[in-house]
């Protein structure tokens, strides 16, 4: 069985299972850099917020999948990923680890975790089941 | 050196291209009420700044556009911030913003014996209760909105444009509820729930 590298909610169950390397996005300017570099359709991109706003163009221009480290379902990228039907998985964390994303109460390193083991990862988003949302490795 | 966005039609113009994540002249002038023209000269002013990007037609935030309106927010909103009715109408504003969230969920999915399956919007009833829910939380924007107003015209924009939005919803024109690529209300109220939070110099708190 393929090795589940992180799990989080799943903000809609679809059939796609995009595949790519995870490109882990901090700033609007990693994110004009992606779009310009004409390779976003290549990447699975990781972001540490739900409320990220600043990942709105990518979806736009045909992110294939989103994967965040906090955020709920029901907020802003929730509604916008189910309107461009991005499969998206959110507040991942990882199945190695014991951390997790506490609203209000996480420290930095958890996200510094993720970001480490994800970020460059060739991975499959499995969003068929209703509620979990999972990062599968392909490498 | 940091710049500054001191002009109040370079701080309007970057303000909606921060909220739109990527606009043509043609978007920000309905937005905000600027010309086109000036808005294609303001693009380039910014983007000498190096506050804009300019891509294809299009203007995108560099990572200077957020601090730069932030600065320049609490200069141009210091009467706002210190405005008691707005403070309450603001505190107000969050339960009203979490109920618009769990609402518009509800348009894009329906629960099903407690699983989530996508609205293929065959039951008519059930869209029209959410649009009917829409439409009170919108209402309920009015005196914020309003007395926002009172400070800088511009936020007079707002309920033009989800009146807009309600009038093609209302008109069968469904995708004005939540597409992204409209001026949907979905968008609307993201743009000024952003708006705001900038204004105040607050941060979100989801």
């Amino acid at each position: 069985m393929a090795d589940v590298l992180a799990e989080g909610y799943n903000v809609f169950d679809t059939g796609k299972s995009p595949s790519g390397t995870v490109k882990y996005l901090e700033s609007p300017a990693d994110v004009i850099s992606l779009i310009q570099s004409g390779k976003l359709a290549e990447h699975i991109l990781l972001v540490q917020g739900g409320t990220t706003t600043f990942l709105a163009p990518a979806l736009s221009m045909g992110a294939i999948g989103v994967i965040t480290m906090s955020g709920a379902p029901e907020s802003h990228l929730g509604i916008l990923s189910r309107e461009f039907q991005t499969p998206c998985v959110m507040t991942a964390y990882l199945t190695s680890s014991d951390s997790r994303y506490v609203v209000g109460n996480t420290d930095p390193s958890h996200f510094d975790e993720i970001a480490k083991a994800l970020d460059g990862r060739n991975v499959r988003l499995d969003c068929t089941d209703h509620e979990v949302g999972r990062v599968v490795a392909n490498d | 050196m940091s710049a500054t966005v001191s002009d109040k039609t370079d701080y309007d113009v970057l303000n909606v291209v921060a909220l739109k994540k990527m606009a043509t002249a043609q978007v920000v002038a309905a937005a905000c009420g600027v010309a086109q023209a000036d808005v294609e000269a303001t693009f380039d002013r910014l983007a000498a700044q190096g506050l804009v990007v300019v891509a294809g037609g299009a203007a995108l935030p560099t990572d200077g556009a957020e601090p730069a309106l932030a600065t320049a927010a609490g200069v141009r909103y210091a009467a706002v911030r210190e405005d008691a009715e707005i403070g309450g109408l603001v505190d107000r504003f969050e339960t009203v913003n979490s109920q618009f969230l769990t609402t518009m969920s509800s348009w894009q999915q329906i629960d099903v014996g407690g699983r989530k399956v996508a609205n293929d919007h065959s039951d008519s009833e059930y869209d029209d209760k959410v649009i009917a829910r829409l439409d009170k939380l919108i209402a309920r924007l009015g005196p914020l909105l309003e007395a926002l107003a009172g400070h800088d015209a511009r936020f007079g924009t707002y309920p033009a444009r989800f009146a807009a939005a309600v009038d093609r919803i209302d008109r069968g024109e469904h995708e004005y509820v939540s597409s992204p690529t409209l001026d949907s209300v979905h968008n609307v109220w993201f743009e000024f729930h952003e708006d705001l939070l900038r204004t105040l110099g607050r941060e979100r708190t989801e």
